[in-house]
């Protein structure tokens, strides 16, 4: 699964208004978020980022490397833009003939 | 919508969850506070040591505080959180005690929550995701979860579910949707439900420091498995964050919002918010009743101490004297009684009385010798009025706390005062509710500084254990945010990369432990007493020595007004009191040391001559110069010469002005004729507070007690602004001139912070004068105290060496006579002639120095290298032993300790050494025999001893005995002591043939004359000096008293190594005066003794092959 990963800055590949994610583009399609399933954050591990033998570190960038990459996930349903539809499905009483028609886009 | 600042934090952890929490109790309030939070919980691991430092923050930030503690309940992997409700914080601080002292473990169990159910039934208890209840509704038994709930029914006041989500993934503990499911249950079954955020850190950075301190608390190295945390959300998050989770979780629980869980959770926190005056009880003052002094009432108490105060008082003052005590008296009662504090003074004479009565040496340390109640129920043995101290510095009705008095006792029976005030103020029963305690011991909160840091910040990231020790060992002992830079300028390092990642890294973080608690341990002398509701007050547990221990250390308990009363162990105080049975066991005379007049001139003489080894506080290299200088002449002296030597005076330079217009140098500056009397004992330097004091008082005519207050302004930059403001007008008004105030002031300004407290030195100067009286009058029992206890800076051979130089005799061990202790023997050896301090111009008249010959000192048993307590006692037990065979079969020695025993001459005299043909080394050959005949290693231990076969017979082997030097080296690797003759006897031809001055003669030469001197280190000492360049002072022994070398900057660079390293100098060094009998040597050379004592050997024999 890690090669699908698609690593972006957020800012620019997921939109985010309110911290809360609500579309992104993954692999150049524009996909919409309809559910949240769950979400979370996970942070630590940040020891084996040091013994991994980055001796190109500067003083700086140890400290940094001490905040702990915190991360927040989230577990999502989403779609393609424009993949996901409303449509009106009409059942005349009278003729027993069903007729669809899309309404709009969800937003 | 509920109001984000609305929200308070039932669960909070600081660093006093030791090895835990990241934060400081302090900090979490003022990020509370940041927050416009109400109130706040200070909820810890295991313990309340950080309850009144938390409460005092949240006073001072208008906090409401909320007290819990997080305990283990059942198992030790169970947690639940205690929360005090308000009015009631004496039960939890009672089940904690219970609890504590019922459980080696900090378990709550149901067996305790039973037996203490008094206490529990007011208890608040959280359910929170640690706890068992929680685990059970992980594991979806909701049967069990409400059974365990059911069971805490009858056991607490109430019970909360307790639901926290760090938005972990999964479904566990500590995440969102089990939170959920815990509010479900609890919704589910109509119980209260309220949201904490389970909090151990103040920020989201502060994850990487849990980490190392859940791998230090475990003692594992760093790994995903051994860290509690998954992410960094265990923080003090602000209201509007808590209140967005509280929604989150009430929605996944299927309600609308989170305001029921807010709602609960505000009701929560007002049923446990404490009022830090009413509850905590910052401020009040709870000493022990009337009762245990045997009083009925306040005003009995009054009389009684009143009663005994005069009883005291006529022991004491005769005369005119006494008309004068009993009106200060007067004074100081009307300030103790309108203080309150009749029962604080009974109890402390109370416990002095119950030290003497076991024959206990005491005596008052600190500001309380100045007190004459003090001084009248026997607390103080100084006489506070002749010395001018004022009862004002001590207690004051100004000053809204209570006085602090410090009892000084003999070290090596410390304990069993302890033992004796828990005796008569505890009480033993912990088993059952309603123990009547009033005494506890004090905890002492042990914080990170740097090498506890870097050790445990290394072990963690699994930095090797060497490399971790070679850097904790090099370091100072500093703040571990300081590492960084030490580490750069230790030499000691420089063998290290510190510059890889990981160490740079360990560095970084040991910096953020910087300062955060890491142990309760006990405090190392201070008793805390209060009356029977001691444990209404602060919660107790039993310290590692088994005393109870008041959790809060020695601020906290003041802070809550117990009386809190510093018992401390003084070596001085043992080794005074056994030269007093030294003298009554050789002589019969019963020596009443406290009574000896404080005026005598041999007394004196012996601290002129600067040969004060072996006596309190003026035997360091740096005081031995300085009572060169000073030459004291009274006890008013002393008082001076132990308040100058200070760092504060040494660094503001008051010793110069003082001595040089006591030498006369300098003319005595008087500022004001008022000022006159008040300045006169000091030479018209500022020296002491009480000084500062009076003149505060007579230059503004307020009173002593006030003038008190605006001294202790003075220590702080702004105080002394304020000060200045009011001083000037006030003085001016009392019709002093400009130009006297000014001057006055300046003084005050530049002085009162380096200023010492007279009572206090005054304190210290009796045990001074004392050893010194004894060092004179009876040298061999004194300086046998001083071997026995070892109260002094010195190894104790350079003491042994002290005593040959007064002509004592010091006798070797003996088996049938060394005693576990030394002890003072009569000699018919006339030893050699004492020390004389040689006349010269400047040193005025001569001398009366003691003459100790006819004296001897037995060395003692225990100190063999290696002997146990056991072994010296049944040696002891088994005397007398009639030859080595007997001694073998009989001591309970072992094998090695007899073998040293023959080496060092133990049987010498058993033996007749001395006037046969025998040595040592054929004594040694026979105890082989003795050894090999009995078949095991310790006859003693076998009971079948094989009697038929007796040893062979002790003959001469023919074996060359020790040379002396080989006798002294054997006797100083068995006792680190050259016990039959000094060292440096053995270079005696060698430090002639080159012209070596002894120490005792350098008197006789003239200033800035350059001598060669030669010695054994005694002391290295590298203290901060005024113009801050590192000067080195050696200290070397050559048996005729001590050389006090200088080693400034430009000639240590080549030396310090060398001085470091070494035992037995040469040195070289221009003679400098320094006051009457004050010498010291400017050094310029250093060599290692023995390496010139070779190239000299070598060259004579050159010389004398040559010659051949």
């Amino acid at each position: 699964m890690f090669e699908n990963t698609e690593v972006s800055k957020p800012s620019a590949r997921v939109l985010a208004p309110e911290g809360e994610p609500v579309e992104f583009i993954y692999k150049g399609r524009k996909f919409h978020i309809h559910a949240v399933i769950s979400r979370w954050r996970e942070s630590g591990g940040w020891w084996n980022r040091i013994s991994d033998g980055n001796s190109h570190l500067t003083d700086k960038n140890i400290l940094e490397s001490l905040d702990d990459g915190a991360r927040a996930i989230w577990r999502v349903e989403a779609a393609p833009e424009g993949a996901l539809t409303t449509f009106e499905i009409e059942l005349d009483e009278i003729t027993k003939t069903w007729l669809i028609r899309p309404t709009s886009r969800p937003n | 919508m509920s109001d984000p600042n609305n929200f308070i934090h039932l669960h909070v952890a600081s660093g006093f969850s030791f090895k835990y929490g990241t934060a400081h109790a302090a900090s979490l309030v003022e990020r509370a506070a940041e927050f416009e939070m109400k109130a706040l919980a200070l909820t810890d691991r295991d313990g309340m040591a950080g309850a009144v430092t938390f409460v005092q923050s949240c006073e001072a930030n208008g906090i409401t505080p909320i007290l819990g503690v997080n305990l283990s309940f059942l198992q030790k992997k169970y947690r639940v959180t205690l929360l005090a409700q308000g009015g009631k914080l004496d039960s939890l601080y009672r089940l904690l005690t219970a609890i504590k002292m019922n459980s080696d473990q900090n378990l709550i169990t149901y067996e305790v929550l039973e037996k203490f159910s008094e206490y529990s039934k007011e208890v608040l208890l959280l359910h929170g995701p640690e706890s068992e209840l929680a685990l059970a509704i992980a594991a979806r038994r909701s049967a069990q979860a409400i059974s365990i709930y059911n069971a805490g029914r009858e056991l607490f006041a109430d019970q909360a579910i307790e639901c926290v989500t760090h938005q972990i993934g999964g479904d566990g503990p500590h995440s969102t949707p089990y939170a959920a499911r815990s509010l479900s249950f609890a919704r589910d079954h109509g119980l209260p439900a309220v949201i904490t955020n389970s909090v151990r850190m103040l920020d989201r950075a502060d994850g990487p420091v849990a980490d190392v301190l859940d791998a230090a608390r475990q003692l594992v190295p760093l790994n995903i498995k051994n860290v509690d945390r998954r992410n960094s959300e265990g923080y003090l998050k602000p209201g509007s964050q808590m209140a967005a989770l509280a929604d989150e979780v009430s929605r996944l629980a299927g309600e609308r919002t989170g305001r029921g869980l807010l709602d609960t959770t505000r009701e929560w926190a007002e049923r446990t918010a404490l009022s830090p005056r009413l509850d905590v009880g910052i401020g009040q003052i709870h000493l022990p009743e009337a009762s245990v002094v045997g009083a009925k009432s306040r005003i009995e108490l009054g009389k009684q101490l009143r009663d005994r105060c005069e009883a005291g008082l006529g022991k004491k003052y005769s005369g005119a004297q006494s008309v004068k005590a009993a009106l200060r008296l007067e004074e100081e009662l009307t300030t103790v009684v309108g203080l309150g504090y009749e029962t604080y003074f009974l109890t402390v004479a109370d416990i002095t009385d119950l030290a003497r009565a076991r024959g206990i040496r005491v005596a008052a340390r600190g500001s309380g010798a100045g007190s004459l109640i003090c001084h009248v129920l026997g607390i103080s043995g100084v006489e506070p009025m002749s010395h001018g101290l004022l009862m004002e510095r001590f207690c004051s009705p100004l000053r809204g706390e209570l006085p602090d008095i410090d009892i000084d006792v003999e070290s090596a029976r410390r304990l069993e005062i302890y033992d004796a005030i828990f005796e008569r103020y505890g009480d033993n029963d912990w088993s059952r509710p309603g123990n009547q305690s009033r005494c506890a011991t004090v905890s002492m909160v042990e914080t990170y500084r740097a090498r506890h840091a870097i050790r445990d910040v290394g072990a963690a990231l699994g930095i090797s254990p060497m490399e971790i020790d070679q850097i904790a060992k090099a370091l100072p002992h500093i703040r571990s945010r300081n590492i960084g830079k030490a580490l750069e300028n230790l030499p000691e390092l420089k063998g290290l990369n510190l510059n890889t990642p990981i160490l740079k890294m360990a560095v970084a973080l040991a910096g953020r432990l910087d300062g955060l608690p890491r142990h309760l341990s006990m405090h190392p002398c201070a008793i805390a007493l209060s009356d029977i509701g001691l444990q209404d007050h602060a919660p107790i547990e039993r310290a590692a020595s088994g005393y109870p221990m008041v959790a809060f250390d020695k601020d906290g308990v003041e802070a809550i007004g117990l009386l809190k009363l510093d018992v401390l162990g003084v070596r001085m105080q043992s080794a005074i009191a056994y030269s007093l049975s030294e003298i009554e066991r050789t002589t019969g005379e019963i020596l009443d040391i406290d009574a000896v007049d404080l005026s005598d001139k041999p007394t004196f003489d012996l601290i002129k001559s600067t040969r004060t080894l072996g006596i309190f506080q003026i035997e360091s290299p740096g005081q031995r110069e300085l009572v060169g200088k000073f030459a004291p002449n009274t006890f008013t002296d002393l008082i001076i010469d132990i308040s100058l030597f200070r760092p504060g005076p040494v660094k503001s330079d008051m010793i110069t002005p003082f001595l040089g217009t006591r030498q006369g140098l300098r003319e005595r500056p008087i500022i004001h004729e008022d000022l006159r009397e008040i300045l006169d004992e000091t030479e018209g330097v500022v020296v002491f507070h009480e000084q500062v004091i009076k003149i505060i008082s007579t230059l503004t005519g307020i009173t002593l007690a006030q003038a008190d207050e605006r001294r202790r302004e003075l220590g702080t930059l702004e105080g002394q602004q304020i000060v200045c403001d009011w001083f000037f007008p006030a003085a001016l008004a009392k019709g002093y001139t400009f130009e006297v105030v000014e001057q006055v002031w300046e003084i005050l300004r530049a002085f009162a912070s380096f200023g010492f407290c007279k009572a206090h030195a005054a304190a210290f100067a009796l045990p001074t004068y004392q050893s010194a009286w004894l060092k004179t009058h009876y040298t061999a029992a004194f300086l046998a105290g001083v071997l026995t206890h070892d109260p002094g800076m010195y190894p104790k051979r350079v003491i042994l060496d002290e005593a040959r130089q007064w002509g004592i005799e010091i006798a070797p061990i003996d088996a049938n006579l060394s005693g576990k202790t030394y002890l003072v023997e009569r000699s018919e050896n006339i030893g050699r002639a004492p020390y004389l301090a040689p006349d010269s111009k400047s040193s005025g008249a001569a001398l009366l120095l003691p003459d100790a010959r006819g004296f001897a000192i037995r060395t003692a048993l225990s100190d063999v290298g290696g002997i146990s307590e056991m072994e010296v006692d049944s040696i002891i037990s088994g005397r007398p032993y009639i030859d080595l065979a007997d001694f073998v079969y009989r001591s309970g020695a072992s094998r090695p300790i007899v073998e040293s025993l023959v080496m060092i001459g133990a049987f010498d005299q058993l033996h007749s050494l001395a006037t046969s043909k025998l040595n040592r080394r054929d004594l040694l050959l026979h105890l082989q025999d003795i050894y090999r005949l009995s078949g095991s290693k310790n006859p003693a231990t076998n009971s079948q001893m094989t009697f038929e076969l007796a040893p062979s017979q002790l003959h001469a082997s023919g074996l060359p005995d020790l040379t002396a030097s080989e006798r002294v080296r054997t006797e100083v690797e068995i006792t680190g002591m050259d016990i039959s003759a000094h060292m440096l006897e053995f270079y005696g031809d060698f430090l002639n043939s080159i012209g070596a001055v002894r120490s005792s003669d350098l008197m006789k030469h003239r200033a800035g004359t350059c001598v060669l001197v030669a010695g054994v280190k005694v002391a290295l000492q590298t203290p901060p000096v005024r113009s801050g360049r590192r000067v080195m002072f050696l200290t070397l022994d050559d048996g005729f008293g001590c050389n006090d070398l200088t080693f400034f900057e430009d000639v240590q660079n080549s030396y310090a190594g060398l001085l470091r390293n070494s035992w037995l100098f040469l040195a070289r060094g221009v003679i400098r005066r320094t006051g009457p009998r004050g010498i010291s040597l400017r050094a310029t050379a250093a060599w290692e003794l023995s390496v010139s004592y070779e190239k000299w050997r070598n060259l004579n024999l050159h010389e004398r092959a040559r010659d051949a």
